[in-house]
């Protein structure tokens, strides 16, 4: 055993011993001053790695740590932190759903999103009764566990410091919506060209076997039996079957590319899907991803419009869910509902069980949205209320996943769209990205991006 | 104990406040309005005024209620006493909706932006109707507007945004602290914006070899790597 594995026990010895004498009704500043620290050297940062009280903006959060580089000290510049630590009493109930816990995320959100938080990869959330850690990438803050008990705070600090420490690079979006005709693989295609004209490395998976439209988009034929191998076959690498595709323009100084995996002719004729259950395993996909999350910032995955054992692999695989869904039409508003309400919690649920935490749902945006007429908007709107009065009866607030800029005090009803555009019709006859052949299209998917996912 | 009313609410004699920047609210919300508050009523609103004088008094804020007071033939009014910064006057209109907070496009944010301009695009009447809220966006953000002197460049970004009317509108809510101009230029954007004589003015001061017979994408090009 070499030093710093006997001094990083030593540490999580001596935080099981300080576990047991906080006491079951600790407030904040208990927590705060008594555990916070111990909990962070046992997460392997030294004293001159935490400050205490970091300032964010007008705000303070409670701690901020960063390795020291050289002779880069971090309390002594404060600068480039990479981790903060929110804490809260153990009277706070920090299980998901509770009010205390909705408050103290959008607390530790706001830390996360500040500008001056650029550097942060980290945000840790804990009573020193649980914990819950969550990644920051961009502008998407999401959770990668589930409230973890500090039951056993050996094997929590294990995890938790494993997970930190090497952060995977790439943020995987499954763009879905049940109903069939919203956009979907529109989006993925000229979100991943956008995302690749500002200089990120992308991949898009096609994963819509039935439709195959992404591969024809890009004028690319799908593959035979590929796509399935990786699925069912942990000898075939995913890296083996991304093709590359390039944008080219005598007017442009470089090619904009982004990679792609094809769609697979071969799982059409799977139809049964009992069989394809028995060999494509829930986690298939996720694994299959994980030797390439190095190798991107945005792994973007068009999943099929129903619920059916692809969709579930998708929404399995995916860190957040990106729903399209129209303006005008009823039952991609209602679908989109029961995704997030019924269906992908289905979803976190399995994927809690085996220690993380996913996929988060992001707020719908609205496509082919643009000037809608004011009769057709209250109509719209008339039908979200009804669509978020009935889930609200089930337990579910949809409230903010139709209208996320609605505040405390201010009825913003504003939604986040794409307006319809006949550059985006037209490419997909060329077989372009709207996002590579027009600077219009490619402004509104800027856009997008913003919103959703880069800071 | 402090001599100043600075923050308290009082009861005032209402020959003793000044009007101060009139409500333009339309004269059937002043009358109905009066008619409910009645000559005996209290504005539990209360007037936010400044001390401008012994027993001497002006609007700052809620100017619509001065009027219904007005209207109302009130002889007393209540009011919170605000202090004499033009700062407070500032916000004390803006937090009462009497006057638009301008943005320093400048140093604005691309949320502020978008934010100013879905503003301006959603007036009853905007003669920015046809303008495309993302693309106007897009381009003004990426623009080199912390060097600007005026809002006219904007017209140059290709949002539909022309001279005259929208440029007005955009005036209403934007203004602009223009950095100086950096001594050597190579931020594209800037050096874009810049027509064929200036890009040879500065080609010229840089000693640039060659400059007068590049065409203007040569000349960014040369100035960038210079």
């Amino acid at each position: 055993m070499n030093c710093a594995s006997m001094s990083r026990s030593h540490l999580e010895d001596a935080l099981g011993k300080l576990l047991a004498t906080i006491p079951p009704e600790a407030p904040e500043a208990i927590v705060k001053h008594q555990f916070c620290k111990p909990f962070l050297n046992a997460l392997g940062y030294e004293n001159l790695e935490i400050w205490p009280e970091f300032p964010v903006g007008r705000k303070v959060v409670d701690y901020a740590a960063r390795k020291n580089i050289d002779n880069d000290v971090f309390i002594h510049s404060g600068a480039n932190p990479y981790v903060y630590l929110e804490a809260k009493g153990r009277t706070e109930n920090l299980i998901e759903g509770h009010s205390d816990y909705a408050r103290a995320i959008l607390q530790l959100k706001q830390y996360l999103l500040a500008p001056q938080s650029q550097s942060v990869q980290w945000g840790i959330l804990t009573n020193s009764a649980v914990t819950q850690v969550f990644r920051k990438h961009g502008k998407v803050v999401y959770p990668v566990t589930p409230c973890l008990s500090f039951e056993d705070s050996r094997g929590l600090v294990r995890d938790v410091t494993k997970l930190i420490e090497v952060p995977k690079r790439s943020l995987v979006i499954a763009i879905y919506n049940n109903k069939g005709g919203v956009g979907k693989t529109t989006t993925t295609l000229n979100l991943g060209a956008t995302l690749a004209r500002l200089k990120k490395r992308v991949l898009v998976i096609d994963f819509d076997p039935n439709q195959g439209d992404l591969g024809d988009a890009l004028n690319l034929p799908p593959t035979n039996g590929k796509l399935l191998s990786v699925l069912d076959n942990r000898e075939v690498d995913i890296r083996e079957i991304i093709t590359s595709y390039k944008f080219e323009h005598p007017r442009m100084e470089e090619p904009f590319n982004f990679d792609v995996v094809l769609s697979d002719r071969e799982l059409v004729n799977e139809i049964d899907e009992i069989k394809l259950r028995q060999k494509v395993r829930p986690h298939a996909l996720l694994k299959a991803l994980d030797p390439i999350k190095d190798a991107y910032d945005y792994i973007l995955i068009d999943a099929p419009p129903n619920w059916r054992t692809f969709t579930e692999r998708v929404i399995y695989a995916a860190d957040v869910v990106l729903i399209p869904a129209r303006h005008d039409n009823l039952h991609s508003l209602q679908n989109a509902a029961t995704a997030i309400a019924k269906l992908i919690p289905t979803v976190q649920k399995a994927r809690s069980q085996t220690g993380n935490a996913g996929p988060t749902v992001l707020p719908i945006f609205l496509n082919n949205a643009h000037k809608v007429p004011e009769a057709q908007l209250r109509l719209m709107h008339q039908a979200i209320a009804r669509i978020i009065q009935e889930n609200r009866r089930g337990g579910f607030d949809l409230t903010s996943y139709f209208y996320p800029r609605l505040k405390r005090g201010h009825r913003d009803l504003r939604m986040i769209y794409i307006p319809y555009m006949a550059h985006i019709a037209k490419a997909d006859f060329h077989h372009v990205p709207a996002a590579f052949a027009s600077n219009s299209a490619f402004e509104q998917y800027l856009n997008l991006a913003k919103e959703y996912f880069v800071q | 104990m402090s001599l100043s009313d600075v923050g308290n609410l009082m009861c005032l004699p209402f020959d003793e406040i000044e009007p101060g920047d009139p409500t333009d609210a339309h004269e059937y919300l002043i009358q109905a309005a009066a008619n409910l508050l009645g000559s005996e009523g209290r504005n539990w609103i209360p007037l936010i005024v400044q001390e401008i004088g012994l027993e001497q008094y002006r609007v700052v804020g809620n100017a619509f209620v001065y009027a219904v007071a007005a209207a109302a033939d009130l002889k007393e009014v209540w009011c919170i006493i605000a202090d004499n910064s033009p700062d407070t006057v500032t916000s004390t209109k803006a937090l009462s909706r009497e006057m638009i907070p301008q943005t320093n496009l400048s140093i604005a944010s691309r949320d502020e932006i978008a934010a100013a301009l879905d503003y301006l695009i959603r007036q009853p009447n905007s003669p920015l109707k046809g303008v495309n809220l993302a693309t106007a966006v897009a381009r003004m953000d990426a623009s080199p507007r912390q060097y600007w002197e005026t809002l006219q460049p904007i017209t140059k970004l290709g949002c539909r945004i022309t001279a005259g009317k929208k440029l007005k509108a955009l005036e209403r809510i934007f203004y602009l602290t223009p950095a100086p101009m950096p001594d050597v230029i190579r931020d594209r954007s800037l050096l874009e914006s810049f027509n064929a004589k200036q890009l040879r003015d500065v080609a010229k001061k840089r000693q640039v070899k060659g400059y007068s017979k590049m065409s203007k994408p040569e000349l960014v090009e040369v100035l960038i790597a210079a």
